[in-house]
């Protein structure tokens, strides 16, 4: 009796050291965990912080610590064109392009989604293979086309926002197409099918019903495309012709040569211009729930 | 109506809608790739830049030149490497936003989406203040220890930290709506039946999360072997990837089939590379 007492007493403690060892081991992880996430984090955000803070800096030339503050480079990029016309070109050509890949994109992916057709899956891995494909491939394969029309038909076309649109087209359609995809496969069809048995024709069933309820993924779709359109610089870099440059462009080959608070300015105004359009389009679509 | 020609009218309707992305895709990729293709076959001559010919000398002198194919060796390693930090980072971000019920989440993801809005260049110059000659680290080194300097730029390791902070966002992205996917009622059931955060991390969250995972690695994986403003601006003179080796070819030496060929080669080992890991993790997926 005495024996079992003694062992029933012995396990005890061993049984509620159990937990604790686990307890343990769990913030150790725990640790790990949140030294991954600050890493990740820091990655991410480190870079922009300190294109800020370069932006801030009173000399011409990047030194730590700086001999002082001011915010004169962002008055004095007025100064230089370069950098305004690139953005204009820049938006003109987004723009365009998020336009033009709606009218294609949306279409198209209403053929694969409520269609059922001979050539379904191989047209749904034809238009999204863009996706996959290199972009500086693109940019050349587009260029050596390009250079074959203009000799054909003698109409310049390097540098001219048909070419531009058309190249960005092919690489922003992918992305309308995946969002709303992705957005049409969740959707009721029912809904759909409601307002047909009374009485809508398609057109109106397509009008009223399904393209307000694609809304989000339409307003993704959009912004997607707006980025990857305006952030582009490997198939670009091909197609473009001097005086006609797209902003990222123009900033590349600026720090070739070298990096100063001018050009952090310059940066620095396109991203809280996007930062402001971003929290803007936040309030209308949740971001969170679309992207 | 009859039920054929009903099919042939909804056919017909398919077609108009998907006719004119078709049309694009057809115009602008396949057709350029195919021209591209023809040229990469071609000769160059430092005369006539161009020279119309069948030959395969092109590729061949590619793989035959240790710096050729030591440059497609660096490529596929610096994107080897950020595609694996990236998924090691990526997760815990993505999971915590996921199943975060804090009103701050959605600034969280605000956060994660904004740098997606600002180029690569942005990045690459911010990293150009820490890394650099005179930069962050190499200021605060020489304060410490007077005489020393520690310029980190223009090494792998600056490239390797410029391609992580721009794909990982992409990354945080993918996992987060596939983690979002999953059931949180499927962890609080492997919690309630005893097992550990570790265990129902391994053998719960994991296993559900490994289409996303790969989805999410061919993503960036693809972005790193396409990188070109990275390498070029971090890597500097000396470090050289397959893009911006690529445009080199094409805009300074104006060799145009060689370009070409070097085009093919990128593609080709991308594509098989992705088109590899999917089929694996397919095959996990169905053994699992």
């Amino acid at each position: 009796m005495a024996g079992i007492a003694a062992a029933s007493e012995g396990a005890a403690p061993a049984r509620a050291s159990t937990p604790a060892v686990v307890h343990r081991r769990v913030s150790a992880a725990a640790v790990l965990v949140w030294g991954l996430i600050a890493t990740g984090v820091l990655a991410m955000a480190v870079p922009l912080v300190m294109t800020a803070y370069i932006s801030l800096f009173r000399d011409a030339v990047v030194v730590f610590p700086p001999s002082g503050y001011s915010v004169s480079w962002y008055a004095r990029i007025l100064e230089f064109p370069r950098f305004g016309d690139a953005l204009g070109t820049s938006l003109r050509i987004a723009a365009m392009a998020t336009l033009g890949s709606l009218a294609l994109g949306i279409p198209a992916s209403l053929a694969l989604v409520r269609y059922r057709f001979l050539g379904r899956g191989l047209l749904n891995v034809l238009l999204l293979s863009p996706l996959t494909v290199p972009g500086v491939v693109i940019g050349l394969s587009i260029y050596v086309l390009v250079v074959e029309t203009e000799i054909a038909t003698e109409v310049p076309l390097i540098g001219s926002d048909l070419v531009l649109v058309l190249a960005h087209l092919l690489i922003t359609v992918p992305w309308v197409i995946r969002l709303c995809v992705a957005n049409l496969v969740g959707l009721d069809r029912s809904v759909e099918e409601a307002a047909a048995n009374l009485g809508a024709r398609p057109w109106s069933v397509l009008w009223r019903v399904t393209l307000p309820m694609m809304r989000q993924g339409i307003v993704a779709a959009a912004l997607f495309a707006f980025i990857v359109s305006f952030e582009n610089i490997e198939m670009t870099l091909f197609l473009i012709a001097p005086g006609q440059t797209t902003l990222p462009i123009s900033v590349l080959q600026y720090l070739e040569y070298k990096v100063d608070p001018l050009v952090a300015a310059v940066v620095m105004v396109q991203t809280l211009v996007i930062a402001g359009l971003l929290l803007l389009l936040d309030r209308y679509v949740k971001l969170s729930r679309i992207v | 109506m009859s039920r054929p020609s009903k099919r042939r009218t909804t056919g017909l309707t398919a077609g108009l809608l998907i006719g004119p992305a078709t049309f694009l895709v057809m115009g602008a990729l396949v057709t350029p790739l195919l021209l591209l293709a023809r040229y990469s076959l071609n000769r160059y001559d430092r005369t006539n830049f161009m020279v119309e010919a069948l030959t395969p000398e092109n590729y061949l002198r590619f793989f035959y030149d240790p710096f050729y194919t030591g440059v497609l060796w660096t490529t596929l390693w610096i994107a080897l490497v950020t595609t694996v930090l990236c998924l090691v980072l990526g997760f815990p971000i993505a999971y915590r936003l996921a199943r975060s019920q804090s009103r701050w989440k959605s600034v969280g993801v605000l956060l994660v989406i904004l740098p997606l809005f600002i180029g690569s260049t942005v990045r690459a110059l911010g990293w150009m203040g820490v890394l650099g000659r005179g930069g962050l680290v190499d200021s605060t080194v020489a304060a410490l220890s007077p005489g020393s300097s520690f310029p980190l730029l223009y090494t792998p390791f600056a490239v390797v930290v410029g391609i992580l902070s721009i794909n990982l966002p992409y990354m945080v992205l993918t996992l987060q709506s596939v983690i979002e996917g999953i059931d949180a009622r499927v962890e609080e059931a492997a919690d309630s039946l005893g097992a550990d955060p570790s265990r129902r991390f391994w053998h719960v969250v994991l296993p559900l999360a490994l289409p996303g995972l790969a989805t999410g690695g061919v993503l960036v994986f693809i972005l790193a072997m396409n990188a070109y403003a990275t390498p070029l601006l971090l890597g500097g003179a000396r470090f050289q990837m397959m893009a911006p080796m690529l445009f080199r070819e094409y805009a300074v030496n104006n060799n145009w089939p060689f370009a070409a060929a070097i085009a093919f080669i990128l593609m080709v080992t991308t594509l098989t590379l992705t088109a590899a890991s999917s089929a694996f993790v397919q095959r996990r997926y169905k053994a699992a």
